[in-house]
């Protein structure tokens, strides 16, 4: 590749052109499974909340069978990672959508004045817990007292509502980074992590330890996870979009719990490659989440006592929310 | 080399690698936490498929942050090389972008940028230093008889520029290359370490993690760290064929500052290069056009911190996290120039011992801290020793470099005079290489300070939570766009501040 670069056009000006040379192969893309050709589709991107694995099932499968397609929808999926904040992408406009944490979203609402609605939420519990060894194990959150717990950033204010809630002192906690390896607390480093319970006592059982966890829900918090949140200016311009968006993904989850064994396999050599992660993990993932996505009113579906439920573990916290940052009137067009 | 001191250097390592896998055989570090060789390599044959389409995408970020931070280095270096006003204008770029604590960038790149974007633009500010250096030193270093022929011969300064100083400058910037690709690959794979792309070793890294599974995450540092010395190997051969003359082949890191001028007119151009740096910023936010909620200006940044109903709190909450993390910095900077000496002295005493050493130090240069920081955690804890010994990997090797090659010139007549007085290689150290080398230890103290301030934050944020590193994991868990923003610009000042105090200190022990 030959590139000619004057001194004014390497500075900022000639920068975007030139980035685009290293791209491309970034991002997922479903056009590649629609028969249409992709330029009837309507281009739309989101934002996930972390790098591929079970967690966004629905989604691949999705991309894969063509479902966003059929919608009329060429859909740009980006994954996350420890230092993107899905609500970054929909400020910088990224992407018109995002799959985040209620508690992060709120706050951005109420103390930036960030233009958020919640549209819907993939897990009606979250899946977010306090994971220990069977052999040392943490069974509420009065036994962290005087034990060293690792917390992942991201989930600062759910650790601190979920001592809170449960009447511990923050201060009689060892709070320490949970740098997402669970080694140290294979090793009895520490004492506990806060991690999706779908998903880590799998790694912690293949290193010979038993796992046991329970969840920051059962004990208060009271709050979803990856909920769907799009920018009010979205929802004024492209509210018949995120509509299929929300159709073609819940068929996607639909599609995905008709035997959760059956489609990690399959994205072995697309979605999967490459992650460092293994299919059984994914497996194993995809089934533990099964009871806490699907829900009685479809899936992504947030009924009102779950609304209220949210709000009210957030309170208690500080963090001020009201019912009119959600809208529950778009999975009513589904 | 003889061959027998090659047979001997091959040795050391062979050691060293048996000790290694006995070690991690036997599970003696950390309950197993440190693989033996052999699994290591074992688990990189089984994952080898995986390797070509990570390593492809970070090597093309890296490549083109490489040629473009070296495209606008060389540019820069050559009019801070012939202008005077153009010199002061850009410093504080590179002194800005040196000092930069690289950890508190990521998350304000990957605010404000998407994509590929972020990972180009580090590995694009992680070459410029050492670029601009050469470039500024390699053409003021000509000889000026060759001036006068080109100007006796009716020459202009364009002909200077063109048939001199390019060449005198050639072989110092292929040197800094050297040090620069390396850098380059580090910065790209710390970007895709936070940003979750989907291809890129950082990514491969962050995917592995999560799988308790040390000897993946060491064959992927080693990956890294054979990629990095590859790069540096040839730009080596090919700074050592353009030299051909006695050219030094080490960069100099010598403060390209005029020594003349009096204390007010540095300050001066201190601020008017801050000044300049501060701009660059404000516009690049105004030209994206950035969401302000994001998006933070330094008028911003100091209105949060001066006036607004959280000013109080952020301010105290910001002074108390450098009130941790500034002492530690000052601890793990002396600790950090202990083991260069320390380092510097036996590769001085025992040369093939030190040599054979080496290679083992540089993996502790290229292996990305987030695959260490179990091993880190489960050997030295998560209190201030694992803190120092971070800032100990990050501060030392500069450091060494800069106080081996002040050892290494030691005039060869100071020490004949011991030998002749019947003192041996341990005495010609003690009385004349030691005294010496007192100002490489204070240039070493300049380029160290800032990666001390790196290498605290780096181990607050991965293991021990407190400070300035724990403040940023806080800011981000609240979406505390204002604080990651103040952090972040907050540690590039005080870096700067203290890079230019050491630089004082420096110009009096010079003298």
């Amino acid at each position: 590749m030959i590139m000619r670069l004057s001194a004014a056009g390497a500075g900022v000006v000639g920068l975007p052109a030139i980035l685009a040379a290293c791209g491309g192969d970034d991002n997922e893309s479903s056009g590649s499974g629609g028969t249409a050709g992709s330029g009837d589709l309507a281009k739309f991107s989101m934002q996930a909340a972390w790098i591929n694995d079970a967690e966004f099932m629905g989604y691949f499968i999705a991309m894969t069978n063509g479902y966003y397609a059929t919608e009329g929808i060429d859909l740009n999926y980006l994954s996350g990672g420890p230092d993107v904040i899905p609500e970054s992408t929909l400020l910088s406009g990224g992407a018109p959508l995002a799959l985040t944490t209620p508690e992060s979203t709120i706050n951005a609402i109420v103390n930036d004045g960030a233009p958020f609605v919640i549209i819907g939420t993939q897990y009606q519990k979250n899946p977010i817990g306090v994971v220990s060894l069977a052999k040392n194990p943490i069974n509420s959150p009065q036994d962290l007292v005087g034990k060293t717990l690792a917390v992942p950033p991201a989930n600062t204010i759910a650790v601190e509502a979920m001592l809170k809630l449960s009447g511990v002192d923050k201060a009689e906690v060892n709070i320490v980074p949970y740098a997402y390896d669970p080694t140290p607390l294979v090793k009895g480093e520490i004492d506990a992590s806060i991690d999706f319970t779908t998903n880590v006592p799998y790694t912690i059982e293949q290193a010979g330890e038993k796992a046991t966890s329970f969840l920051l829900y059962d004990y208060g918090f009271t709050v979803y996870n990856d909920t769907v949140v799009v920018t009010k200016d979205a929802l004024k311009n492209e509210r018949e979009t995120i509509v299929k968006w929300l159709r073609a993904s819940r068929k996607g989850w639909e599609e995905n719990f008709k035997d959760p064994d059956k489609y990690p396999p399959t994205f072995a050599d697309t979605y999967f490659k490459g992650t460092g992660r293994t299919i059984e993990n994914e497996i194993f993932f995809n089934n533990a989440q099964k009871p806490i996505i699907e829900a009685d009113g479809g899936i992504f579906s947030m009924s009102e006592e779950s609304i209220e439920a949210n709000l009210a573990a957030l309170a208690e916290i500080g963090v001020k929310g009201s019912r009119d940052m959600f809208d529950t009137t778009l999975l009513e067009e589904i | 080399m003889s061959w027998s001191r090659l047979l001997r250097g091959a040795l050391v390592v062979a050691v060293v690698l048996a000790v290694w896998e006995l070690v991690g055989q036997f599970e003696l570090v950390a309950s197993g936490a440190l693989p033996a060789p052999t699994d290591i390599v074992r688990q990189f044959w089984s994952d080898r498929s995986d390797y070509p389409p990570h390593l492809s995408v970070s090597l093309k970020c890296a490549g083109l942050g490489f040629l473009i931070g070296n495209t606008v280095a060389i540019a820069f270096g050559s009019l801070a090389a012939r202008f005077r006003t153009a010199e002061t204008l850009v410093r504080g770029i590179g002194v800005s972008l040196f000092a930069m604590p690289l950890i508190a960038l990521v998350p304000v790149l990957l605010l404000a940028f998407s994509g590929t974007t972020p990972r180009v633009i580090l590995a694009s500010m992680a070459v410029y230093f050492p670029t601009f250096t050469a470039t500024v030193n390699g053409m003021r270093a000509v000889d000026g008889r060759l001036v006068d022929v080109v100007m006796v011969a009716g020459g202009s300064t364009t002909d200077v520029l063109r048939w001199i100083r390019v060449r005198s400058a050639l072989p110092h910037i292929v040197n800094a290359f050297k040090v620069a690709a390396p850098a380059a690959l580090l910065g790209t794979l710390l970007v895709e370490f936070g940003g979750g792309t989907r291809w890129g070793l950082g990514t491969y890294l962050l995917g592995s993690l999560g799988q308790a599974n040390p000897a993946r995450l060491w064959s992927i540092g080693l990956v890294a760290t054979i990629v990095a010395a590859a790069a540096y190997g040839t730009f080596a051969v090919i700074a050592q064929r353009l030299t051909r003359t006695s050219l030094s082949s080490t960069v100099s890191t010598a403060l390209t500052t005029q020594e003349d001028r009096p204390w007010w007119a540095r300050v001066l151009a201190g601020s008017v290069s801050a000044a300049v740096v501060l701009g660059i910023w404000a516009l690049v936010l105004r030209a994206l056009d950035m969401s302000p909620v994001v998006a933070k200006s330094p008028l911003a940044v100091l209105r949060y911190l001066t006036s607004g109903e959280r000013a109080d709190g952020a301010r105290s909450r910001l002074f108390d996290a450098y009130g941790a993390t500034l002492p530690l910095a000052l601890l793990g900077l002396v600790c950090g120039l202990a083991a260069a000496l320390l380092l510097a002295t036996l590769l001085s005493l025992r040369p093939t011992l030190g040599r054979s050493v080496l290679p083992f130090a540089l993996i502790s240069q290229t292996m990305p801290l987030p695959a260490l920081t179990p091993l880190i955690v489960l050997v030295f804890g998560r209190d201030i020793l694992a803190t120092v010994v971070v800032c100990i990997s990050v501060t030392f090797f500069p450091s060494f470099v800069t106080i081996s090659q002040a050892l290494a010139s030691t005039p060869p007549a100071a020490i004949d005079v011991v030998s002749v007085s019947g003192g041996g290689r341990f005495r010609a150290l003690r009385y004349v290489g030691l005294p010496g080398s007192v100002p490489a230890l204070v240039t070493a103290a300049r380029l160290a300070a800032p990666r001390a301030l790196l290498g605290v934050m780096i181990a607050e944020y991965l293991a021990t939570g407190n400070g300035l590193g724990g403040l940023l994991n806080e800011s981000r868990g609240r979406l505390d766009y204002s604080m990651i923003w103040t952090v972040a610009t907050t540690s590039v000042v005080v870096a700067v501040v203290i890079t230019y105090v050491i630089g004082s200190a420096e110009r009096l022990v010079r003298r």
